[in-house]
């Protein structure tokens, strides 16, 4: 394989076929693959950057944005549950109409006739409310040890927005089963929605396009589950992912502290060295292009005491973990728990109670006090305020650590709105019965 | 490339002599780009706002007088409106929750709404619960046929009846 890179000498007339031959698996694997498995630091580079799918990652990563124990891989378990979402949905697309006489049935047929129905659905169904959980704790994650800060200010407000799409993308996945839990969640959903100034009722009835949710109201979510809204996520990870990089990696731990906490396994490829050296001296020897001329807050190359390791193989070896975690997670619970499925829609006959999904019946049950201020007064003011946080909180103290206690103030605050709502949704799901009464579960 | 030589001195606004002219161009072409938009979301909310719905139609007949003896108070899901007769009085009172779009029943008391306990007495005043305005009553009227029209887009003041 290694012989590959070297093209052959040149052969003098003719090349005979039958060495052509000999040769095709070789030539056709180096012309697909630009390099051979690297065992060099500069083989090591040269893999992630001339690969399409591996040059996402910058070449090399600071050895702290490693640690298991900072990050949790939050945000990457959000971007592979949306991969497999992508994937299963497309799949369910395949036998799926968006049709009020339909879609009940082609839900009936996933049980009954097509190969791995039930499974696929739970999949999808599983790892929508997955993302869900897993994009808002990756938002704990990011707020508890400050990575909001300059320079990082508008990737968290790219984030916000993305957790705003993620509930958007669930929400209108709701209804396309067209049962009464369906029904009624999305009847409750939009009527919130009319609550809104000014512009209310007229939200509303474009959000359906009619006065009731019906045929058109279907038609609508679909479209926007389907290829609206997957598309502005899309497009927002992807400058989401982009912003880390021109941010300057991942925020991460201080160098001084906690060397070490990466195992020594992990780190394959030559770290020690470099970090003695003056900057300068090991800037000399390297091999770098053009983002060794870049000003800025970039992951640079060569001026600052380096102790960074290469992403191949441990950045890839971290996401690849990640990666097998996460789709065994949803495939186990996809295996032991059915998504429901309630009776078809029924207009007559609401169920008693209503419930919206669980991400929404904290909001739910503030609704329940007060339509305007439940469901748009405060969720407009919380949105508000996450973000505006990066620009109003502008200390540098406490970055990079778990519940720094230069932060003690933020953190307070952003921990009591978390259990206020977690508190909400416990009430919202557990503690209300017929009418929306209080009961207890127990 | 030549501006360190042979433009040497002179203020930078005036190396180029179309300067000025490119970028008025440049503002033009922003502010045409920035106007295209404006009207293309506008355009977009005409668009998705439908001039036509397919549902089910806001005016309906509910069939004659006689089908209402008097003191009933008949509940018609389907088009989200009771019916409620009192001698030579009719009346068609909205069932659907001022709240959030349930369907309220018809309770002992008036009307009750299942998703988040509103309450609403006979003339669909709020008794109870999140619900912020009462229960709209509508038009009533009767058409050349001899049946009761129900006209929903048209709102009327609660206490209003239709005469028979």
């Amino acid at each position: 394989m290694s012989t590959a890179v070297k093209d052959p000498a040149p052969a003098k007339g003719p090349a005979p076929l039958w060495s052509a031959l000999r040769e095709l698996p070789t030539n056709v694997w180096s012309s697909i693959f630009r390099n051979p498995l690297p065992s060099t630091d500069l083989e090591r580079a040269s893999t992630s950057f001339t690969n399409f799918f591996l040059h996402l990652h910058p070449v090399k990563v600071h050895r702290n944005t490693l640690r298991p124990g900072y990050t949790l891989g939050l945000g990457l378990i959000s971007l592979f549950l949306f991969v497999i979402l992508v994937f299963t949905g497309v799949l369910l697309m395949f036998y799926y109409v968006p049709s009020t006489t339909q879609a009940y049935d082609r839900m009936l047929d996933l049980r009954s006739t097509v190969a791995f129905g039930v499974f696929l659905r739970n999949m999808h169904r599983w790892a929508a409310h997955g993302m869900v959980a897993l994009v808002f704790l990756h938002m704990c994650r990011v707020f508890l040890t400050g990575a909001y800060k300059k320079p990082r200010e508008f990737n968290w407000v790219i984030g916000v927005v993305l957790l705003l799409v993620t509930l958007f993308m669930s929400f209108t996945g709701y209804l396309l089963p067209w049962d009464q839990l369906a029904f009624w969640a999305i009847t409750v959903g939009t009527s919130i929605a009319a609550y809104a100034p000014l512009m209310g009722k007229q939200i509303q009835f474009v959000l359906l396009g009619d006065t009731t949710v019906g045929q058109e109201a279907l038609l609508r979510f679909y479209v926007l589950h389907v290829a609206v809204l997957p598309a502005v996520l899309t497009l927002l990870v992807a400058v989401h992912f982009w912003r880390i990089r021109k941010d300057g990696g991942l925020s991460r731990p201080e160098d001084g502290e906690a060397r070490g906490a990466v195992p020594a396994g992990m780190v394959q490829a030559g770290v020690v060295k470099m970090r003695i050296e003056p900057a300068v001296e090991s800037a000399k020897r390297k091999i770098y292009g053009l983002q060794g001329f870049v000003r800025g807050p970039f992951t640079k190359v060569g001026n600052v005491p380096d102790d960074s390791v290469y992403s191949w193989p441990n950045l890839l070896m971290a996401e690849l973990f990640v990666l097998v975690l996460t789709i065994s997670a949803i495939l186990v619970i996809s295996l032991v728990f059915n998504a429901p499925l309630e009776q078809p829609v029924n207009v007559m006959h609401p169920p008693n109670p209503a419930k919206a999904p669980w991400y929404f019946l904290g909001l739910q049950e503030m609704v329940s006090y007060s339509a305007f201020w439940g469901g748009v007064g405060v969720p407009s003011v919380m949105v508000g305020l996450l973000l505006v946080v990066p620009y109003i909180d502008r200390g540098a103290a406490g970055v990079g650590r778990w519940f720094a206690r230069e932060r003690l103030l933020a953190n307070t605050l952003f921990i009591s709105l978390v259990i206020l709502n977690v508190i909400f949704i416990v009430i919202g799901t557990f503690f209300r019965g017929p009418n929306w009464a209080f009961v207890s579960p127990f | 490339m030549p501006l360190e030589t042979a433009d040497r001195g002179r203020p930078v606004a005036l190396q180029e002599g179309n300067v000025p002219r490119r970028r008025m161009m440049a503002w033009l072409a922003g502010f045409g780009l920035a106007g295209s938009g404006v009207l293309a979301a506008l355009s977009n909310w005409f668009f998705f706002k439908p001039r036509v719905t397919y549902g089910p139609s806001a005016r309906f007949s509910i069939g004659k007088p006689e089908d209402f003896p008097s003191g009933t108070r008949i509940s018609r899901d389907v088009e989200r409106v009771c019916i409620v007769r009192e001698g030579n009085r009719l009346a068609a009172i909205s069932t659907t929750c001022t709240h959030l779009g349930c369907i309220v029943a018809i309770a002992d008391t008036g009307f009750a709404c299942p998703c988040h306990g509103s309450r609403y007495d006979q003339d669909g005043n709020v008794t109870g619960g999140p619900a912020p305005k009462p229960l709209p009553w509508f038009k009533l009227t009767l058409a050349p046929n001899g049946e009761l029209e129900v006209d929903k887009n048209t709102q009327v003041d609660p206490g209003t009846y239709f005469n028979v």
